[in-house]
């Protein structure tokens, strides 16, 4: 019996639009492209036991792995008024070093009432390469890593850790803007939080926080109980730098309204960066389960209760410290949701849509600007997603794990020394069936001086299968065209030096179709 | 200010009804008709009356609904060779986080209605790609072989050099076709968004001049509002429909601020709650702009009035999930089936659950709809519980809904509600205002007179305005002082003239940018009173410390567009002596709330000037009901508005 249905109504809207209020400012003073135009972050409020209450709905690929940046920071109480914890350890709460988590407790009258937190991908936190995204066998070849700790104390900035942080970054006054775009939309939840627990008091405040978690529990377990018992198998693979196919296996079983993810039988980890941290399987998990929720549910704690996980150490999805783990975060991560969804379709066959593109298509570059300044980028590239049941995929759209969005081209050129000479839909890459997939896009960008570029995606040998008799999406391909027009295959991982006139192309996946094709195809349509 | 010396119309569309006030003198008049969707001409012009001076002042629903039917003819995009798909990508997000099966709303332009053509521009603004003669024409034969009706052009970097837009649009003229180009429509950075405004600019000009034409031969001196809160003349609208797409809800903002103004208050809320949604803004002395928007999926960037709207009205329907929680809205039962105490629903609403409650009064029902039946609410919100816990718990939850759209327009961008009075219109804002300005602190509700037909009053009251607006992008230094007074003198010859073009006399010219911190993509709006590098910095810094909370002295500042607004013909509100004597005098008569509570229950045509009424009261009038809650009292103004404060 539920106590109150209004009030948790009530509350459920006072704490999420606390942490959507932390995303709005947050977005709005960012200075890295992949805040401000991107939108890569995600906000959330945490109770005073540091229990995810409410998260934006943002980037899914962080919604298991805030948890763990609060249990990550929590060596560093005791807490006082004006503290501010920082952490990127992807071993530690983190999900991939760009991502920088910071924690801010939030007191009143001396009392911890909650924690307030934000992580945003920043553009470069050093590394091999610019970007920070780079082809690396370990973890220290991908940047600066920041285990948990107070980079403001009591209201006083820790200057010494930040200037050590900006001196071992390609672009320290970006990083600069950045962090006080996230220092600034902590002080939004925090007083937020603050002005909520003056009206409510702490007791009520501390009370609904927790009626709100049992509440997503609530809805997680009557999703999870409209799945008929049983174990439901699937697999797809991964590609490993060298071209081997990895395979990334799950076996859901559903015993009322408890639901077991079992990975044994996926690949070992990897010499190579695809290699995903729990937390980030766990983020992927819990966005597959998400979706079957009502759209109002409160992402938090609640949605982990009923589930358990089964993760085989140094395995690829559960990889042990010091391995590489910039492209588990994006590209395993895609993999990991394609096959719960798979598996979940045997059972809601009905509900769920073939598989996506499956891969964030990462594209890297940086280098000097001609007057001695370095630059440094980020994007993902978006692909075709799934067609489903209610219809066809829709085209050039983000899928899954990711939902950002892209630089203008007239905000990419006049920041950096590029071209973008092509950005359009892949013309019938979308696996054929009764609903066809969408369309992945064709990307194509120009150097105007020296770069260096990297490329990370997945689905370049095999593309994204199809669903109840659809065929499969298109795979994906990359290309360097020199300026010379020459064209020159590039692999799903690589990092390349480019030269002024050369170009990058990026092909991304289509995504399946769903359904038998209809006999004589069918024609393009309109988007 | 100047009030106003010639006789106005006010005419405001609406779904049901189209609102009509006559404004003369001292003299205000308010009439409603029932709308005529499929040629809502009709009636405007059937329930207006001969105007043989002054002017009529229309706010149109046309292109609005035109956009959200898709109802245009074929249009053909042209855009940089590369670039085909635009309109498709757009910022390749998807709409809903958690939907497997995401779903963009379609645009005005089908995919294979896009012409790419060859030809660039730089990002200074150098010639990459120039546009020959021979691909001008190729294009003007494209357009023609396609049959298109209407064409929208939008290319690379226009707004900072135009050249090659402009070749290709006088060739089309040249040639019969309507071009809508984009750095005429809107010349500023980021193409998807100037070329989504531009498609959608080009696909509403029939629709709108169609039906603005017929209005045009009717009557003699039409005025037509448009989003940026002001009127202007309807050959203007009929080139830039798309200002008048986020029109609607500019009238009720303007006839609310004109309202308080008169009746002695500046710094207001706006709370319209209708069947299906609520719109708010904040109104610190005038309203606040914006630029951007987002319309059924399309990026719609014009200046409009600061509006923010959430799914909660009347008709909100309440459910509870499988979480056990109530979920009111954002499904809504609309006018058909309606609430279920209008007989035809069987879902609860939140107008069940007030009529329940008693806050709706069914001998108040208003002169051509149903009378609401108190048996059939109760029935529905019984689904869910005991049905007047029920009904208390359904206010509850659409009033927290209806909470954070007005706190998200104060303390989000840095207002303390409490400095605001709240002023409540709609059929059922002045039902909720009273709990809501508890809940965020306002301790004056004002409730106009004329609650009903407030939209019609913005609309007949409303400035002569034109805002025009040009894309820079310069660092804020002495070294920018040059290009921005040049800029800043062709935008004001370019507003003075298009406001003068329309027949309106300029009495104001004001200043807004927007502004950034160089590396960041989100500006700010911010106003100042003279284009100087100086005075810019000054008020972002000022404007940015109260939006975020925090300012960066080192960090330089970007200026992105400079916009230039130029008013004329005020008018604001006359004191209405015709009117401020009861119509009436009917006496309150004492009315049962649920729980047995004793209530007062008023008609508000009988409440004189200087009248106090202590809540639990609900006061009604044809088109609103107001509820006083206990613990408030109710004091009637020189107009006949009511001032509810806490006793």
């Amino acid at each position: 019996m539920i106590e109150s249905p209004a009030s948790l109504a009530v509350w459920n809207t006072l704490l999420a639009s606390t942490a959507e209020e932390m995303g709005v400012t947050l977005w709005r003073t960012g200075h890295s492209p992949n805040i401000r135009e991107r939108k890569d972050f995600s906000c959330a409020v945490f109770n005073a036991a540091g229990e995810l209450v409410a998260q934006a709905a943002h980037i899914p690929v962080h919604l298991g792995a805030m948890p763990e940046s609060i249990s990550a920071v929590s060596t560093l109480a005791p807490w006082k008024e004006g503290d501010l914890a920082i952490v990127n350890d992807p071993y530690l709460g983190g999900t991939h070093l760009p991502d920088i988590t910071i924690v801010e407790p939030v007191f009143t009258d001396d009392q911890l009432i909650a924690f307030v937190a934000n992580r945003a991908h920043h553009s470069d936190i050093g590394g091999m390469s610019a970007g920070s995204m780079p082809i690396a066998t370990e973890l220290y070849q991908e940047g600066l890593i920041i285990p948990p700790l107070k980079i403001r104390e009591a209201g006083q900035l820790n200057e010494p850790l930040l200037a050590l942080i900006l001196r071992n970054v390609r672009t320290p006054t970006e990083r600069r803007g950045d962090f006080d775009a996230q220092f600034g939309a902590l002080k939004t939840g925090a007083t937020r939080l603050k002005a909520l627990a003056y009206r409510h008091g702490v007791r009520e405040l501390a009370r609904w926080m927790e009626a709100l978690t049992d509440y997503t529990e609530r809805l997680t377990r009557a999703a999870i109980e409209s799945i008929p018992d049983g174990d439901y198998h699937a697999d797809d693979v991964m590609e490993s730098i060298d071209g081997t196919l990895l395979p990334i296996r799950t076996k859901l079983t559903v015993t009322g309204d408890l639901l077991t993810v079992d990975f044994t039988g996926s690949a070992g980890e990897q010499s190579s960066s695809i290699n995903a941290v729990s937390a980030v399987t766990r983020s992927a998990v819990a966005y597959s389960v998400r979706c079957l929720l009502p759209t109002n549910a409160p992402s938090n704690a609640g949605i982990f209760r009923p589930i358990r996980l089964l993760l085989p150490e140094s395995s690829i999805v559960n990889a042990m410290p010091q391995r590489a783990v910039s492209a588990g975060n994006v590209e395993t991560s895609q993999r990991v949701t394609d096959v719960i969804l798979a598996a979940f379709s045997q059972a809601l066959g009905d509900r769920i849509p073939a598989s996506s593109a499956g891969t964030m298509s990462n594209f890297t570059f940086g280098g000097l600007h001609p007057n001695g300044e370095s630059f440094a980028y980020y994007e993902t590239v978006p692909g075709g997603a799934g067609a489903g049941p209610k219809g066809r995929g829709e085209s050039g759209i983000q899928t899954h794990m990711t939902n950002t969005a892209n630089t203008p081209t007239e905000s990419m050129e006049i920041t950096f020394p590029v071209r973008v000479r092509r950005f359009e839909l892949r013309e019938n890459s979308g696996g054929k069936g009764l609903h066809q997939g969408g369309e992945g896009v064709i990307r194509e960008i120009e150097f105007l001086t020296e770069a260096n570029v990297s490329l990370v995606g997945d689905r370049r040998l095999i593309g994204p299968p199809g669903a109840n008799g659809g065929h499969s999406g298109k795979k994906a391909s990359n290309t360097l065209v020199s300026a010379e027009g020459l064209r020159k295959p590039v692999s799903g991982q690589q990092q390349i030096q480019i030269r002024p006139g050369d170009r990058i192309e990026v092909q991304t996946p289509g995504g399946g179709g769903w359904g038998a094709p209809p006999k004589g195809g069918h024609r393009r349509t309109a988007h | 200010m100047a009030k106003l010396r010639e006789k106005v119309l006010g005419v405001d569309v609406g779904g049901t009804f189209t609102d009509f006030v006559a404004i003369e003198g001292e003299t205000i008049r308010t009439w409603k008709r029932l709308s005529t969707p499929s040629a809502p001409e009709n009636a405007v012009l059937t329930g207006s009356e001969k105007l043989t001076s002054g002017r009529m002042a229309h706010g149109s629903t046309v292109a609005t609904n035109a956009l959200l039917e898709r109802r245009g003819p074929r249009t053909v995009l042209i855009t940089t060779e590369g670039f085909r798909d635009l309109l498709a990508i757009r910022r390749q997000e998807r709409p809903a986080l958690y939907d497997l099966e995401p779903k963009r709303r379609p645009h005005v332009i089908a995919y294979s209605d896009v012409i790419p053509v060859h030809e660039r521009i730089g990002a200074d603004g150098k010639v990459v790609i120039p546009l020959e003669a021979d691909e001008i024409t190729r294009v003007v034969k494209k357009v023609a072989a396609l049959g298109a009706e209407a064409v929208a052009i939008c290319l690379l970097f226009s707004y900072i050099r135009p050249e090659h837009e402009i070749h290709l649009a006088t060739a089309l003229r040249a040639a019969g076709v309507a071009v809508s180009a984009s750095h005429e429509v809107l010349p500023e950075h980021r193409e998807y968004e100037r070329a989504s405004t531009t498609a959608i600019n080009a696909f509403l000009q029939p629709a709108v001049r169609n039906y603005l034409s017929g209005l045009d031969a009717h009557t003699p001196s039409l005025r037509i509002m448009h989003s940026a809160g002001g009127l202007t003349d309807s050959s203007t609208s009929s080139k830039r429909p798309v200002s008048l797409v986020t029109s609607g809800p500019a009238g009720g903002v303007l006839g609310a601020l004109a309202v308080a103004n008169e009746a002695g208050y500046s710094e207001i809320m706006t709370f319209d709650m209708g069947g299906t949604s609520t719109d708010v803004s904040l109104c610190p002395g005038e309203p606040r702009y914006r630029s951007s928007s987002e319309i059924d999926g399309l990026a719609v960037h014009t200046p409009m009035v600061d509006i923010v709207t959430v799914g909660a009205g009347g008709g909100s329907i309440a459910r509870i999930d499988s979480g056990g929680a109530l979920v009111v809205g954002p499904e809504s039962a609309g006018a058909n089936p309606g609430p279920a105490c209008y007989g035809k629903g069987v879902l609860p609403t939140v107008s069940d659950a007030n009529l329940l409650l008693g806050r709706l009064r069914p001998e108040a029902a208003l002169g051509e709809s149903v009378i609401p039946n108190l048996d059939r609410a109760k029935e529905a919100l019984a689904q869910l519980g005991e049905p007047a816990t029920t009904a208390s718990a359904v206010i509850e939850v659409a009033n927290a809904t209806m909470a954070s759209a007005l706190r998200r327009v104060s303390l989000e961008r840095g207002y303390d509600p409490a400095n605001f009075t709240l002023v409540a219109f709609g059929g059922a804002g002045p039902l909720h205002a009273c709990e809501l300005a508890s809940e965020i602190g306002i301790s004056k509700v004002l409730v106009p007179r004329y609650a009903g037909v407030l939209s019609a009053i913005g609309i007949a009251t409303a400035p002569e305005v034109i805002e025009v607006s040009q894309g820079l992008l310069l660092p804020l230094n002495n070294d920018a002082s040059d290009q921005i007074l040049l800029t800043a003198q062709a935008l004001e010859k370019q507003s003075i003239a298009g406001l003068e073009g329309a027949g309106g006399n300029l009495e104001k010219l004001t200043w807004a940018a927007d502004v950034r911190y160089r590396g960041q993509a989100h500006e700010l709006r911010v106003s100042f009173d003279k284009p100087t590098p100086t005075s810019i910095t000054d008020s972002f810094r000022s404007t940015y410390s109260r939006e975020y909370g925090f300012v960066s002295q080192d960090q330089s500042v970007e200026l992105v567009t400079l916009r230039c607004r130029a008013e004329g013909n005020f008018s604001g509100l006359p004191y209405w002596k015709n009117n401020a004597v009861p119509q009436t005098d009917d006496k309150p008569t004492p009315i049962q709330l649920s729980g047995g509570v004793a209530a007062l229950h008023a008609n508000r045509e009988a409440l004189a000037p200087s009248t106090t009424l202590d809540g639990p009261a609900v006061i009604t009038q044809p088109d609103a009901t107001t509820f006083i809650p206990p613990g408030w009292s109710a004091t009637v103004d020189k107009s006949m508005n009511l001032l509810v404060t806490p006793s």
